[in-house]
Formats: structure tokens, sequence, C-alpha cells
């Protein structure tokens, strides 16, 4: 398989002040040559993964998705209509998630929706991977956008080694349980990226958890989820071609595993970033055994 | 051979497993019966051994041979549960804090008096072994007449890790309402220090304190309280439930010494062994000296050190402590108005 270059913009912003978060990601834009479409619905899926706020770097900053929203209308239209979306999962309710991470007061200061699609308006689809049938509910919200934005998080993974644009479509599935998908969960994530294709990657990096958090003051923007996700591996010193979502994904036409970094220089980041040391990867590697012996019910 | 006690469980949430763990560990009592309305709950009862499991805990406190009840319900059940416990004759370990208020408080102690049965409150700070040994160096008069006292108590709060690790777990949904705690981490994690302190330095004159909302709960996340002792003392009592590492310290400050107490977490991989054993890690270990003494009080018909009424006292002071608060609102930059 011959792979394209895929645009991956990087720029360094070193506070999460909105102003300076939007100009850094229009800089992004302007890297990758993106020209804005014309536009009336737009859907925005930040990762909240629990209750813990920005400052953890598990879920995406709420200034980050307020930059955005300032910078869709100032580039866009003031009218275009936005919504936020996230969905249950199997240990974070959304109507706690959007109050405590701060997207409640988002949404009112902003006058954007804000969606759990665990209760919002679906209909069912089916899409193969890897000659298997997924069906899924698929929210009316995410089908009916002219634009999605997906604003993921940079994370090392137990099960799927790292998590970034490709991962955080899985919380676009609305139903809760997402435990049950975990035998198959790179064919899952690649299948839901391809019956809910997102246009535009933007990763919040201005705080990353990796084996410790760190204010890294990165932000990536792409409109090929392979490529970012392959760049922000890289940067975390995992070999894209490792990780089976990525390589899956790729397979499946959804990006190109080749990518050009325009802007600053991934190796600052990739020198930067708190990197998995061996201890933590065995024990990573001992998670995943204790669950597959099905012993992780008794670590509650 | 001594009758060994009886035990029913009233309540398999996190706490209550690691209760139901201690329990089954102790050699003077058995585990005879469980109660919680999750069948999956039971199941992990029934795994450990466990043979009579009951949805209803009404059930459980009919059983004729249990002896004692451990119940670890959420705050709003506490006092129908230990008053419905009193009146069959059951003794009670109730988690803390007592109640959500001192009204329901003085309805169970006035229950436990009338049908004669022991209450003892979970404090299993009072239980671990440095906490009792800086008690020694107080009354010995090795640190001179304490000035100064800070307490602190932080961690996740009702946001619980599996195994004090990463790995989320859902919040049982009373945790998110005021109505069923009574209160936030000032009541969660202050009835502790409260407690401590009282221990240490005495009763309470007066208490301020500072609440504050970092994740707009409909409960304070946060509380930092000043405390006038009526010995003297000055102490700040510095709770949280906003972070994901546990801290909780005691620091005294004498007119001849000072001396501190740090409890931690173990190390995440120890403790995920423990676990996966069924035995009880370090940072859990107070929890089972508090059973053991709760066992032991039934059975040589002594009162338990952590009581009903010194529980009540930590409950009107922190009730007092509400009145008093000063709120702190959107005073960071977290909101995503501050751009």
């Amino acid at each position: 398989m011959v792979d394209l270059l895929s645009l991956v913009g990087l720029i360094e912003c070193k506070d999460r002040n909105v102003n300076s978060v939007k100009e850094a990601v229009k800089e992004a834009l302007k890297l990758i040559d993106y020209s804005f479409p014309k536009t009336k619905r737009i859907v925005i899926k930040p990762n909240m993964c629990y209750y813990w706020d920005y400052s953890t770097g598990q879920t995406t900053d709420p200034n980050f998705v307020a930059a955005l929203i300032e910078m869709f209308r100032e580039e866009i239209s003031p009218d275009v209509e936005i919504s936020i979306v996230e969905s249950d999962a199997s240990a974070m309710k959304c109507k706690y998630a959007f109050k405590y991470l701060g997207y409640e007061k988002l949404a009112k200061k902003y006058r954007v929706n804000l969606v759990n699609l665990s209760e919002a308006e679906s209909e069912t689809a089916q899409v193969k991977v890897k000659d298997e049938v997924f069906e899924f509910l698929i929210p009316k919200v995410i089908k009916n956008a002219d634009l999605r934005v997906n604003v993921p998080k940079m994370k090392y993974m137990a099960f799927t080694k790292i998590s970034c644009a490709l991962k955080n479509i899985f919380g676009c599935n609305p139903y809760p349980k997402k435990f049950k998908y975990h035998p198959k969960l790179d064919e899952v994530i690649v299948a839901l990226n391809k019956v809910m294709p997102f246009d535009l990657h933007f990763l919040d990096g201005l705080i990353v958890c990796g084996s410790k958090t760190l204010k890294l003051g990165l932000i990536m923007a792409s409109q090929d989820p392979v490529a970012m996700d392959a760049a922000a591996a890289t940067i975390m010193s995992v070999n894209p071609k490792s990780v089976g979502h990525i390589m899956l994904a790729r397979k499946e036409g959804l990006g190109n595993l080749s990518f050009k970094i325009k802007g600053a220089d991934l190796n600052y980041f990739k020198a930067k970033y708190p990197k998995k040391g061996l201890s933590e990867k065995i024990v990573a590697f001992g998670y995943r055994v204790v669950c597959a012996l099905g012993l992780d019910k008794r670590l509650i | 051979m001594a009758k060994k006690i009886n035990l029913g469980i009233i309540g398999l949430g996190f706490i209550g497993k690691v209760h139901l763990r201690n329990c089954l560990s102790l050699k003077s009592a058995n585990v005879v019966a469980v109660a919680d309305v999750s069948k999956k709950a039971l199941k992990y009862a029934r795994e450990l051994g466990v043979k009579r499991l009951f949805t209803d805990y009404h059930e459980l406190l009919k059983q004729p041979d249990v002896d004692a009840v451990v119940i670890s319900l959420p705050t709003y059940l506490h006092a129908p549960c230990a008053i419905g416990a009193a009146e069959e004759g059951k003794h009670i370990f109730l988690e803390k804090p007592l109640a959500r208020n001192p009204e329901e408080g003085k309805k169970i102690i006035s229950a436990t008096r009338k049908h004669n049965v022991k209450l003892m409150i979970g404090y299993p700070l009072r239980y671990l072994i440095d906490i009792i040994n800086l008690k020694k160096r107080i009354e010995d008069g090795e640190l001179g007449d304490i000035q100064t006292a800070y307490a602190v108590n932080i961690g996740v709060g009702p946001f619980t890790h599996r195994a004090e690790g990463t790995i989320p777990s859902p919040v049982p949904e009373w945790w998110m309402n005021k109505e069923s705690t009574g209160g936030g981490a000032l009541l969660d994690l202050g009835s502790h220090m409260v407690n401590l302190l009282r221990w240490y330095l005495g009763e309470i004159r007066d208490i301020k304190v500072f609440i504050g909302y970092r994740y707009n709960l409909d409960v304070e996340d946060y509380a930092i309280s000043i405390v006038n002792f009526i010995s003297g003392t000055t102490a700040t009592i510095d709770v949280g439930w906003f972070s994901q590492e546990t801290a909780i310290s005691i620091e005294l400050h004498g007119t001849v010494g000072h001396a501190s107490v740090v409890h931690r977490s173990q190390n995440r991989v120890i403790t995920a062994i423990k676990l996966i054993l069924g035995k009880t890690s370090k940072f859990f270990k107070p929890y089972l000296e508090e059973l053991s003494h709760f066992v032991d009080c039934i059975k040589r018909d002594d009162d338990p050190l952590t009581s009903g009424d010194d529980a009540l006292r930590d409950l009107e002071i922190i009730a007092r402590a509400y009145n008093n608060s000063l709120i702190l609102t959107n005073q960071n930059d977290y909101s995503p108005i501050s751009s």
C-alpha cells in the first residue's frame, strides 16, 4: 500500500487563554492549507472520559472548545449552529461531566447546544470492517452536521496502546456500556470512524497525561485522523505501525500513515512528552493480564 | 472457645467491600449475611464465601443469629437503617458521617440507647498506629502546648478509582445529590479531621470555613476551616475532593517541638496484588483495626473509642461551620468564561 503524505500542522501554545488558543488554531489551519467551507451546522466532539478536568490532561479543555467556537463564528458565520457532543460511558454520565468539566458554563456563555448522544435521536447504520458487518446507532446531530470537528487528547491506553483522534470517535457511539466492545476494540474504533467520518481534527495537547501530567503546549491540526494519530504516536514514542486501530484505519482508507509536519518541530514535542518507562509498560501489561484472567473485578 | 460474633454487612459500595474483606479476615467474627440493592455486589460477596445474600437490608436485620451490623450505606440511609438495626437489637458499626445532620444523628443515638446496643462510627484514622503514637506524645507533653495545627485530607472523594489507580469507576448517583449526602467534602472528609483534632486538642470553641466549588458540584468540593480550640490552639482543616492523589496529614506545632503524621496510598502495584489476593492494602489497614476494635467491644462489653456521641459532636461542629461559611465561587481561571 502506497501512502500519500497528509499535512499535520503543529503549533506551540504556552497558555490556555481562549484568545491565545484561537490564534494558535488559526495558525495551525493555515499550515495545513485549510479553507473554511460554507457550513450551517457544526458538531464538536471533545474528549470527556471521566470527571477529571482539563488540568489533569485527561479531558479536552473547555477553553480550547471556546476558542474553536469563536473561530468558527468569525470565519464561517456568527449564526452557525454549533453542538458539543459526548455520550455516556460505563463510568461516566454526560449530565454530570458537562457540568463538572465546565461545559455547561461554556454552552451557556456561547449559546451552543450540549448534546448527550446517549439520549439523542439516532438511526441504525451498518458498516463493514475486515469483512465483518457492525451495526451502530448514528446520532442525527452528527449525521446532519456539515462540519464535524474532533478535539481529542493524546493518552496511553492499556488496550489500544494510544488514544487520540480515531479513538475519540469511539465516544460518538451512543451505547453507554462500551466495555462490551473491548474484545474487538480496533475494529469498532475503525467502524465508527468509517460510519461517522470527521472532517477536521484538533489535538488539545496543551496539558497531557503520559507517564505524568505535563504542560506540553501542543496544538495539532489535520484533516486526516490516521496521520494525526501517527504523528501523536511518534511524539509518544510509540511506533504507529504497532497500533492496531491506526493500521486498520489506514487499510480501510480512512487516511494516510505518512504525514508531513508543518510548523513547529515534532522532535521538540517528542523530547518533552512524558513517555512511559519500562515499569509503566510492565504495569500496563500486568493490567491486561489481570483483565484477561477476569481478576479485574477484585480491584474494586 | 469463645463465641464468634456474627456480622451482617449492609451496603457493598466501595467502602462496604473494604469492610467485607476485612470482616472476613477477622478471627473473632463470622460474616453470616450481606445486603445490597446491587446483584453484582451480592455476587461479589458470594464469590468471597458469604452464603446469605439480601437485596433488602430489612431482611438481614430480621436474621436472629446476626449479632451486629456494619452499615456502609449512602448517608441519607444511615438514620433509617441504624434505627432499624437498633430496634432489632443489633450492635452497629456505622460509616462516618453519623448522619446528614445533627437531628438525624440524635435520633440514631436515642434508638441505640433505648435498645441498649453499641454504636461505633467508622473513623479509621483513630486506629492508625502513627496517629495513636502522636496522641501519646501530646499527652506526655513532648511537644509542649500545641499552638497551631494543620490537618489535611484531600483526595478523589466519590470519584474513586479502582485499586487507587487510574481506571475510572462509576460514581453512585447518590453522591451527586446534596439531599442524599447532607454536604460535600467538609462533611465527608472534614468529619475525620474534626474528630481527630478534637481527640488531640479537646473541644472546639469556634469554627469558620471557606467552601469552594471547583467542579461545579451541588456540594462543595473543597473547604478550608479555621478552628479555635478551648485549649488555645488554632488549627486549619483543609479538605477536598479535587485531587487524583490522596494526601492525609496532621502537623502539630508546640512550644517545645513539632510533629507530623502522613498517611498515604501504597504503591499501586502492591495494592492491586493485595486486592487480587483478597488482602487489605496498607492504606486500608486502619479499617481492619477499627472493625477488630468493634468486635472486641461487643465481646468485652466495652464502649467503642469512636462513639456515636463523639460523632454527634463532630456533626454539630460541621453544621456550625456550614452556617458560618464563606462561599468561594468562580475564584479561579478554570471557568471557560475567563478568556
